[in-house]
């Protein structure tokens, strides 16, 4: 299976790109329920890739993102309590949701080596538009300082992931 | 991935079994009369300081300040925090001279220095 990259970059971007099109951006709200959820589903993507991948070292990764992105959705989630907001589901959180389950619907359909490139190719795509969206929307429409403080502190927790899921796409490429 | 949330007594007996360690191979790595407690920061950037230079009987804390778990685990084995939790520490009694480096397995890019001298 060969995987459509810039469709699925155009894709990614659309989604994020929702947000940045609403005139005064994503409230705090939106932006809690945008940063729960793009962190589910890639945990949810790792579950998926611990069963079924077969090299050892997207095993390792796969983990890795379970372990770091739980971590912020505990963060987050405990963010929100303390300031007592809501996340508001809106068209961002839903389009990531979608994208989350097709991509799961996809992967569920591959094994071997195939399910190991198409897993950390979507890995790559995925941590680079969550990347662009922090800095040209989230980061910037965030309104409570605790929230914006806790974006800037987990963006390079996505650039390390995504250095990282690119240096296993080049080993899978070898 | 094993993972453990470090209380300050739990940070108490790891660096008593680090001593231990260390005592096994010198008579360093015990905690003398005028030893220094030295605190390295774990964040996904980095280690904080990334060179740290000790002498030995000096105690090495490092307290995790990201939202994941990350290990100081020294490329010789001679030692490993393992997994520390957020907001945990972990603390190594200095030993045996020597520069050891020192790695985050879980993000290999996080890369740091001890020198006991």
């Amino acid at each position: 299976m060969k995987l459509n990259y810039a469709a699925l970059a155009g894709f990614l971007a659309l989604m994020f790109g929702l947000s940045s099109a609403q005139a005064a951006g994503p409230t705090d709200p939106q932006i809690a329920a945008i940063v729960v959820t793009a962190n589910q589903v890639d945990i949810d993507a790792a579950k998926l890739a611990l069963s079924k991948a077969k090299s050892p070292d997207v095993k390792t990764f796969a983990q890795l993102m379970i372990t770091d992105h739980s971590g912020v959705n505990k963060a987050a989630t405990e963010l929100v309590q303390k300031l007592h907001v809501t996340p508001e589901s809106n068209p961002t959180s839903q389009s990531l949701q979608k994208g989350g389950d097709d991509n799961l619907a996809a992967l569920k359909k591959l094994s071997g080596s195939a399910f190991d490139r198409v897993y950390v190719d979507h890995e790559v795509v995925y941590h680079q538009a969550v990347l662009d969206a922090l800095d040209t929307t989230l980061i910037p429409s965030a309104q409570n300082a605790e929230l914006k403080a806790l974006l800037v502190k987990v963006r390079p927790a996505f650039v390390a992931h995504l250095e990282h899921a690119k240096h296993l796409q080049g080993e899978l490429g070898k | 991935m094993r993972v453990g949330k470090h209380s300050a007594v739990r940070v108490c007996a790891v660096a008593v079994a680090g001593l231990g360690l260390a005592g096994a191979a010198a008579s360093s790595g015990q905690v003398k009369a005028g030893a220094k407690t030295f605190v390295v920061t774990m964040q996904i950037t980095g280690f904080e300081p990334q060179i740290l230079t000790v002498a030995p009987g000096d105690r090495v804390t490092w307290v995790n300040k990201d939202l994941f778990p990350h290990t100081a685990t020294a490329d010789d084995k001679t030692f490993d925090s393992q997994g520390v939790a957020p907001t945990g520490t972990w603390t190594f009694v200095a030993g045996k001279l020597g520069t050891y480096t020192y790695t985050c397995t879980f993000h290999p890019t996080m890369r740091g220095t001890i020198k006991v001298q």
